[in-house]
């Protein structure tokens, strides 16, 4: 009997990730799921005849699921899946829907199950990077992330609202509450995009990577931002946002100890965050269906696969990493 | 009156020197060296 996979949400995320799903033979049959019934239907008639539109999101008919609704809307249905003894890779991208997926890892290691945590382009492969930046030093001191673009219009709202919401550093062995817009520092990231001045932000890259990192001094996630973007912050957005985001980029910046000596290892990626977010939840599900993942419980890539396979299988699908030299 | 104009003078002032503070200047110095290339073969072993 083959395997089954329900897809969530059909916007930019999620399309892309039903897409990745389709590509590979390890899925018989790939169910789409969106509040949009229209949307959702021409996503399913796209894929083919593998995929099917479902009026509902009914987790008992599907043996893994992939969750691509906004984040608000993602935890009653993740936690109605681990209920139901069912796989769950989420993009969620917002701190509370972050903390409270990672408390359900006593539940998911109970009943066996794997939830992959903020699959997607920040967090998720931003997590990936810092894993594999870290792999060259016998100790990790700090992590650093930033992020500049986003995916569809879930994602651009959920930056402007982490604009004005109190971010989360991890300082001293200790979590330290930061004002939004705070914390300048201007972040070179792949060509094209270049230099950006980079603010603190209610993300929730650091909550995943800091329980891979045992003892590490400093943990931070910052968000590219324009002056426009942090004086509306606190108002409702004054446009609409694009339908399917523009180019985007990531920097991860690990300090660390090679002996007796100090080093820094900078990685990036540029990509259209939602379609690299779309690979990435697409490449993590197909992992869990085909057992390549085997840890149990909720929690973010950074523990639950290995950096370097999946780098190079990303790579495959087109999201490349970069790494920046010789400073 | 004129301790009420006074104050609200002092607010809009406060709030246009916190703006400008808020919304002026960079967050540093760019590298001077170096630059980006795409991991691949060696780097994915």
């Amino acid at each position: 009997m083959g395997t089954t996979a329900l897809v969530c949400g059909a916007g930019a995320v999620g399309a892309r990730a039903a897409r990745h799903l389709i590509a590979d033979e390890s899925f018989d049959s790939i169910l789409v799921a969106d509040a949009n019934r229209k949307r959702g239907a021409a996503v399913a008639a796209a894929l083919g005849p593998r995929a099917v539109a479902v009026d509902e999101p009914v987790v008992e008919d599907a043996d893994l699921v992939v969750v691509a609704t906004p984040s608000g809307k993602q935890v009653d249905l993740v936690r109605h899946a681990v209920a139901a003894g069912r796989h769950v890779v989420s993009v969620a991208d917002s701190v509370p829907t972050v903390q409270r997926l990672l408390d359900l890892d006593a539940e998911a290691h109970e009943r066996g199950v794997v939830v992959a945590v903020g699959a997607g382009f920040s967090p998720g492969l931003s997590c990936l990077l810092a894993c594999h930046a870290a792999s060259e030093f016998d100790s990790v001191e700090e992590v650093h992330v930033s992020k500049h673009g986003t995916g569809g219009p879930a994602c651009a709202r959920q930056h402007h609202a982490a604009l004005r919401s109190t971010g989360l550093d991890w300082r001293d062995h200790a979590w330290r509450r930061r004002a939004p817009g705070s914390g300048r520092e201007l972040s070179f990231f792949p060509d094209p995009i270049g230099g950006a001045d980079c603010y603190r932000a209610s993300l929730p890259d650091a909550l995943l990577l800091v329980p891979n990192f045992p003892g590490v001094e400093r943990v931070t996630a910052r968000l590219a931002a324009t002056r426009r973007d942090r004086l509306t912050a606190s108002l409702p957005m004054l446009r609409r946002p694009h339908t399917e985001g523009r180019i985007g980029g990531l920097r991860v910046e690990v300090r660390g100890r090679q002996g007796s000596n100090h080093q820094t290892t900078v990685l990036g990626a540029v990509d259209r965050p939602a379609v690299a977010a779309g690979t990435v939840a697409g490449q993590v599900a197909r992992w869990i269906a085909t057992g390549q993942v085997t840890h149990r419980g909720a929690l973010g890539l950074a523990g639950l696969v290995e950096p370097l396979p999946f780098l190079r299988e990303l790579a495959r699908s087109g999201v490349r990493a970069a790494v920046f030299e010789g400073a | 009156m004129a301790l009420l104009r006074r104050a609200l003078a002092a607010i809009g002032i406060a709030g246009i020197v916190a703006a400008v503070l808020r919304l002026r200047g960079s967050g540093g110095v760019p590298p001077q060296a170096g630059g980006w290339r795409e991991l691949s073969g060696p780097d994915l072993r």
